[in-house]
């Protein structure tokens, strides 16, 4: 919403400078965009070469065939002469003059200059040229009773401010500028004045009938038919505060309608008369399939929940958004009817957002604007219509439901105070909410502040609790003056769950052995579990389907890696994955999966420090899946790992992927100490002649299962396979350590515990010692 | 014999040994078997000679010791300084990992309101649009709903659009007070551009007690922006409106890189907007059955990506999805 300055002055008075305002506005009303010049730049007398002229000659440049040579009175002795490029004016028009000395607002600055070897001293300004308008095909043309050098900044706003704001979905009072006008009386204190319009008289002609079809769509509708009307270029005052509010200036009758939207927030259409068959209107839904050509010369297919303005037998306008074609207000028009209705936002909203077409309307009424400015807005525009077009006012009528009683609600200025967390004096909380139209039941100095408040008509839908008075209070009171405080606590429960806890070990964990963090997708373009959960309306063909797995994410990022040239790649992801399950929602489980450079026994190495981390002792078991290598992929508990299959990512990488719950499952609440120190550790090699398809695990697991918790540790140190064994047949060297809490072992001790393991792992696995 | 001349000469002798050699072959001439004075000293037959001589071979032995300590000192010295290197050669090579920038600026925003005495709930991210929408007091009508804001898996399931469906699963589990903050990825159906990316980061935080006030809203969101942005910074309030808290407001911080004086990054207003916050609509409470005569609350949200382009000058969202380690590396 722009609103030009030296409008909002016309309803209300502010001392403050223009910054301040707009500060004051951006904290406690809406926000402010900026608050920018337009126009001739006041400042160093630049006005002042600003003045009416009277065209004494006018007649063709001597030497340019497109160019006038003018004599015009500026107040002067003497006339000046200047060449002008325009043809809509002859002498005797009053026309405005920049003198030599003026800047233009494009920065022009003007001297006396030969024009084709003329002298011209100024320039006879375009709407354009002084930012007035945007039309340079011709003049201005001023009103012929302005004497000869009047300052022109006397005559036409030359320099003003915009305020630009933007107002939020709650607050469609805002968008117009007597709201704003409003707000601003409310935040300094000072007087608004009545609001513009005064009824012209009434003639004596039938109503043109209304029909509403549907009165909850349209709560309201004012009809006012006008006779008479002379369409033509609005006057310079409202094509320029049109201009500068940011709309078009088209012709008067459309100009009144946007200009009084614009002053009170209540969009108006005008039809031509002549044009409604049965010289009648109603308002009803849409049936299915039935077209209107809009204003903007697009057909529009309809649906049942489209609004409609109807004549006699057909669509007229799309209710609230545009009008139609065919009733539009051309040159040719002389009979109007003036709509100045209400009507129900969400149907509206719903008919935009389906067509895609928002207009300054539209914008208005999906935010809800309230049904008593539509009479405002009637009076007005119907003043202007008279005055400006010369039109009559022949008849008019105001078809409406039942309006919805203001909202009442009690008040309490104490809890206001209390929920604030200021103390504001009850008196003054009810003085700046009677400043903003709240009206109190209930004598002034109730002492305890407890009051029955009525909201006033524009702000009904957005205030209806004590809590939304609150708000009030506190946004016009000052929320820079609400102080800084902490909730008092007597209760305190700060801390990360052990989950939690883990979950930032696992990452620092892997961060330090050297992988960084990925973050990926959780949409993928698809899934390896083909009940993956997909998006109806996919965001697009790559992020599609919730993903059950990190890997897909992860190749992706490792690729990209390699393809920019990086090195020394490794990347982890803990994020979540999306099961799908019976009940509803999916079951989202945090996973961490990893990608290395250098294949299975990196990802191994992962792999087991995650183990590590939460003191589980893994158990690795060959496994296969699609996109790992067949021969170097296995399965633990909590997930999987192995080498990335070269046709999904070539280059020998390692990956994994481990589910948090199940590798934290079993994590102890207390690590336990265990005497490691006290009695020495006995150490011995071991070597075994195996079958050569025995999986090293599964000999460990016997000797810890052989020898019991005294065999401390048990380590794969070499494997050989080769000629020195008979085929078939691979050797295992194990480096075992034995060590007891309760004493140092002796030789013997660690004799009969390598007896027993040399045994079992004969008997269990066929294993040999080697010598 | 004359002692003192052969203990001068030996001690000269020790004095002139420049290596360990030489010193052992002194060692042998002056003190070794065959020398003269232990000879002398096995003779020795009257305890005055022999105290004397004792006392010669107790200090050459002494001196032999302290040259040997010398001269080790020297060759240790020697080859230490022959080992001395280039110091400016890099480190030894070791794989070096890095937590993910919105990592790193989760876990500071987890510690500071962990230090504030909230709780950190890890919410789910696909939700019922009851959770998502309806108990946020969104009317049905209400944009965010629109299948083109957001992304739905079937008329009543979406992906969370923020992160606050946490805070009511929270309020129906539990009686205040309630004080929690919830993170982590939240979905809307944007086009990825520059500062969009249809993923992105929340953390949104709730406090539900008694006496709970606007002013300690404006407490805690400085006490969070100066942890975030410096112990200088000033923030302000503007009003504002969501559906989920009355009254509401937009905090905006003091700009940390001019000091308000006008920048590009405040956009020369001095303030840079950092999210929405309010008191807790009484219309929440309705739902969990709380009462709002007896408890008020207090609930904020910011976005993890906006923190990371203010305050490290990320210049694209999309490249924190591209996992470059170049990138990954700075942070």
């Amino acid at each position: 919403m722009k609103v030009p300055i030296s409008w909002l002055r016309e309803y209300v008075d502010f001392e403050v400078p223009l910054d301040a305002l707009a500060d004051r506005l951006a904290v406690a009303a809406a926000e402010v965009e900026r608050i920018v010049p337009v126009g001739v730049a006041d400042e160093g007398g630049n006005l002042e070469h600003f003045v009416t002229g009277r065209v004494l000659e006018a007649s063709k440049h001597p030497n340019a065939d497109r160019l006038q040579l003018c004599q015009v009175d500026v107040g002067e002795p003497d006339p000046a002469q200047i060449v002008c490029g325009a043809w809509n004016f002859s002498a005797g028009a009053t026309v405005a003059v920049a003198r030599p000395g003026a800047t233009l607002p494009d920065g022009m600055q003007l001297k006396r200059v030969k024009l084709r070897g003329e002298i011209s001293e100024g320039m006879i300004l375009a709407e354009d040229e002084v930012a007035l308008g945007s039309e340079h095909d011709g003049i201005m043309l001023l009103a012929d009773d302005l004497s000869p050098g009047t300052p022109l900044v006397d005559v036409l706003p030359l320099a003003d401010h915009v305020l630009e704001v933007e107002v939020t979905g709650n607050r469609p009072d805002l968008l117009s500028t007597y709201g704003l006008a409003r707000e601003v009386a409310a935040l300094f204190d000072t007087e608004l004045r009545p609001p513009p319009g005064i009824d012209p008289p009434v003639g004596s002609s039938e109503p043109v009938p209304i029909e509403i079809a549907d009165s909850g769509g349209c709560p309201r509708y004012i009809g006012r038919a006008f006779s008479g009307v002379e369409i033509a270029e609005s006057p310079q005052w409202l094509r320029t505060r049109l201009h500068r509010a940011g709309m078009r200036a088209i012709s008067n009758v459309v100009d009144i309608t946007n200009y009084v939207m614009l002053t009170f927030g209540s969009p108006l259409h005008a039809f031509d008369l002549d044009r409604l068959a049965g010289r009648r209107v109603g308002v009803r839904r849409a049936e299915s399939g039935e077209r209107l050509r809009t204003l903007d010369g697009v057909e529009r297919v309809l649906s049942v929940d489209d609004l409609l303005i109807v004549d006699g037998d057909r669509a007229i306008a799309l209710a609230a958004i545009m009008g139609g074609e065919e009733t539009e207000v051309t040159e040719a028009t002389s009979n109007v009817l003036l709509e100045a209705a209400n009507f129900e936002p969400v149907g509206i909203l719903k008919t935009s957002e389906r067509l895609a077409l928002r207009t300054e309307g539209s914008n208005r009424w999906e935010k809800g604007v309230d049904p008593h400015q539509a009479a405002l807005a009637a009076t007005y525009a119907s003043e202007l219509l008279v005055s400006i077009s010369g039109a009559v006012l022949d008849s008019t009528s105001d078809v409406q439901a039942a309006l919805d009683p203001a909202p009442r609600t009690p008040f309490r200025a104490a809890r206001a105070s209390a929920l604030i967390g200021l103390e504001i004096d009850a008196q003054d909380q009810r003085a700046l909410l009677q400043r903003l139209g709240f009206e109190f039941e209930g004598p002034d100095g109730a002492p305890d502040g407890e009051w029955t408040v009525t909201v006033p008509t524009w702000r009904a839908r957005d205030v209806t609790r004590e809590i939304d008075l609150v708000e009030e209070v506190a946004r016009v009171h000052g929320l820079d003056r609400v102080p800084f405080t902490l909730p008092q606590r007597r209760e305190l429960f700060g801390r990360l769950t052990q989950e939690q806890r883990l979950r930032r070990r696992v990452e620092d964990a892997l961060v330090g052995a050297g992988y960084s963090e990925a973050y990926t997708w959780s949409l993928a373009s698809d899934d390896v579990d083909p009940a993956a959960l997909r998006l109806p309306v996919p965001l697009s063909a790559e992020h599609a389907v919730l993903r059950t797995t990190l890997s897909a994410g992860l190749v992706d990022a490792a690729a990209h890696n390699r393809d920019v040239g990086n090195h020394g790649i490794a990347l982890f992801e803990v994020a979540r994955v999306y099961l799908p399950s019976d009940e509803g929602l999916p079951d989202e489980r945090w996973h961490v999966g990893g990608i290395v450079e250098g294949g299975y026994f990196v990802a191994k190495s992962a792999v087991d420090l995650l183990h590590d981390l939460v003191r589980v002792e893994p158990r690795f078991e060959r496994t296969s899946q699609p996109t790992l290598h067949p021969g170097k992929a296995a399965r633990v508990a909590a997930g999987w790992l192995g080498e990335v299959h070269p046709s999904v990512l070539d280059g020998g990488w390692g990956m994994f992927e481990i589910d948090l719950a199940t590798l934290f499952a079993d994590v102890p609440e207390r690590t336990l100490y265990e005497d490691v120190i006290t009695y020495p550790a006995v150490h011995q090699d071991l070597a075994f002649v195996v079958d050569r398809q025995l999986p090293a695990g599964d000999l460990i697991e016997a000797a810890l299962a052989a020898a019991g918790p005294i065999l401390r540790e048990a380590r794969v140190f070499d494997v050989y396979e080769g000629d020195q064994l008979p085929g078939g047949k691979k050797s295992i060297a194990l480096n075992v350590s034995f060590q007891s809490d309760a004493g140092t072992l002796s030789d013997e001790d660690a004799r009969v515990l390598r007896e027993k393991i040399v045994a079992r792992l004969a008997e269990q696995h066929g294993a040999e010692l080697r010598a | 014999m004359d002692v003192q001349a052969l203990e001068e000469e030996a001690q000269n002798a020790i004095g002139a040994a420049v290596s360990a050699d030489q010193l052992e072959t002194v060692r042998v001439q002056y003190l070794g078997r065959n020398a003269v004075l232990p000879q002398a000293l096995r003779e020795v037959r009257d305890k005055e000679t022999g105290r004397t001589l004792n006392e010669a071979r107790r200090r050459l032995s002494e001196a032999i010791d302290a040259r040997r300590d010398e001269l080790e000192r020297d060759e240790l010295e020697r080859r230490l300084s022959e080992e001395s290197v280039d110091v400016t050669l890099p480190g030894t090579e070791k794989a070096r990992g890095h937590l993910h920038l919105i990592t790193q600026i989760r876990r500071e925003l987890e510690d500071i309101f962990l230090g504030l005495g909230y709780e950190v709930i890890d919410g789910r991210e696909v939700e019922t649009t009851y959770y998502n929408f309806t108990a946020l007091n969104m009317p049905t009508w209400h944009p965010a709903r629109s299948p083109l804001a957001s992304l739905y898996l079937d008329d009543e399931t979406v992906l969370r659009t923020e992160t606050s469906p946490a805070q009511i699963h929270t309020m129906e589990q539990r009686d205040p007070p309630i004080y929690m903050v919830s993170l982590g990825r939240v979905y809307r159906r944007d086009t990825p551009d520059a500062t969009h990316v249809p993923i992105f980061h929340q953390v949104e935080g709730l406090a539900i007690d008694e006496g709970i006030t606007l002013a300690d809203l404006k407490g805690t969101l400085r006490h969070v922006m100066r942890a975030l942005f410096g112990e200088d910074r000033e923030i302000r309030f503007r009003t504002h409106y969501f559906p989920f808290t009355e009254p509401s407001i937009e905090p905006d911080v003091s700009c940390f890189l001019c000091d308000g004086a006008g920048c590009n990054v405040c956009r020369h207003s001095g303030w840079i907007e950092m999210g929405g916050a309010g008191l807790v609509d009484p219309k929440l409470f309705e739902s969990v059955d709380y009462d709002p005569e007896r408890v008020s609350g207090f609930a904020f949200g910011l976005g993890l990506e906006r923190i990371a382009m203010l305050r490290h000058g990320l210049p694209d969202l999309r490249q924190l999805w591209e996992n470059d380690l170049r990138l990954l590396h700075q942070f």
